[in-house]
């Protein structure tokens, strides 16, 4: 994953705040990590990639976060399906995005949804994990990058 | 007019919903995956849709297929994250009237629908 391509990703995320609430967002340069578990939030939706990039796109978040969010979005809720829905789909939408640039080969799986900072996720076969935070009302979630070429 | 909202997600569906309450639709059914979009269009017979792409069981695409064989005439509004050229054709080769890219804005979602729907009504 090159600095071009993770801008996509940037652009994804900085656009989806954009389009979703009031308030301007923060993204932050990209950085690179070691330990993907160290950033997992209350809240992680996962994207598995296939196609022309093997690997995963997280989209891991607070509670308060997601809850402040999903009323920006016109849903006025605290049930834990619909918060868990939601990083599912802010997952998938940034990962869809991405084919603007990777192509229809870019292949997305169905959203899968992790709660609590428990879950021990082992990454294999990639070289770079990748970091972008965001902060949205002094609060910071994170998309993570985990794609090789193929 | 019959109006059916067709998304995997729950918050998508409810926020289409929201933002549609005030124009002149009546929302007679939902659905989170293309079987189930199938089987509430013969029962209930919607004049204009949205349509997620990417669902369980059933995606979007699919969809179309089926729904464009059981009445030409529906108006479908594709509203996907998947943003490349060659999903888009796809879509409205099958016979989708509108794309929509996730995310949106409110006015996006109401302009998209009133240009689906301009000659009809």
């Amino acid at each position: 994953m090159n600095q071009e391509n993770l801008e996509v990703f940037v652009d994804g995320l900085t656009n989806y705040f954009d389009k979703t609430t009031s308030s301007l967002a923060k993204v932050s340069t990209p950085f690179l990590i070691q330990d993907i578990n160290q950033y997992l939030s209350d809240y992680t939706g996962i994207i598995g990639i296939s196609g022309n990039h093997k690997g995963s796109v997280f989209f891991t978040a607070p509670r308060i976060l997601i809850v402040k969010l999903i009323s920006e979005i016109g849903v006025l809720t605290t049930q834990e399906d619909k918060l868990m829905d939601l990083v599912g789909e802010i997952s998938n939408t940034i990962s869809g995005n991405a084919r603007r640039t990777f192509g229809d080969q870019f292949m997305l799986s169905t959203p899968i949804v992790l709660k609590g900072k428990t879950e021990q996720l082992h990454v294999s076969d990639v070289t770079n994990i990748y970091v972008i935070p965001v902060v949205w009302k002094n609060m910071t979630a994170h998309l993570i990058i985990n794609l090789n070429q193929e | 007019m019959k109006f059916m909202v067709v998304d995997d997600s729950m918050v998508i569906r409810e926020k289409i919903q929201n933002v549609l309450k005030d124009e002149e639709f009546e929302i007679v059914g939902t659905a989170q995956n293309g079987i189930e979009a199938v089987e509430q269009f013969k029962i209930l017979k919607p004049r204009v849709m949205t349509l997620d792409i990417t669902m369980p069981l059933m995606d979007g695409i699919e969809t179309i297929k089926e729904i464009i064989a059981l009445d030409t005439d529906v108006r479908i509004l594709v509203v996907s994250a998947l943003a490349d050229k060659a999903t888009l054709i796809q879509a409205m080769h099958l016979g989708a009237y509108g794309f929509l890219c996730k995310p949106f804005r409110d006015v996006e979602l109401v302009e998209a629908i009133e240009e689906l729907i301009e000659d009809i009504v």
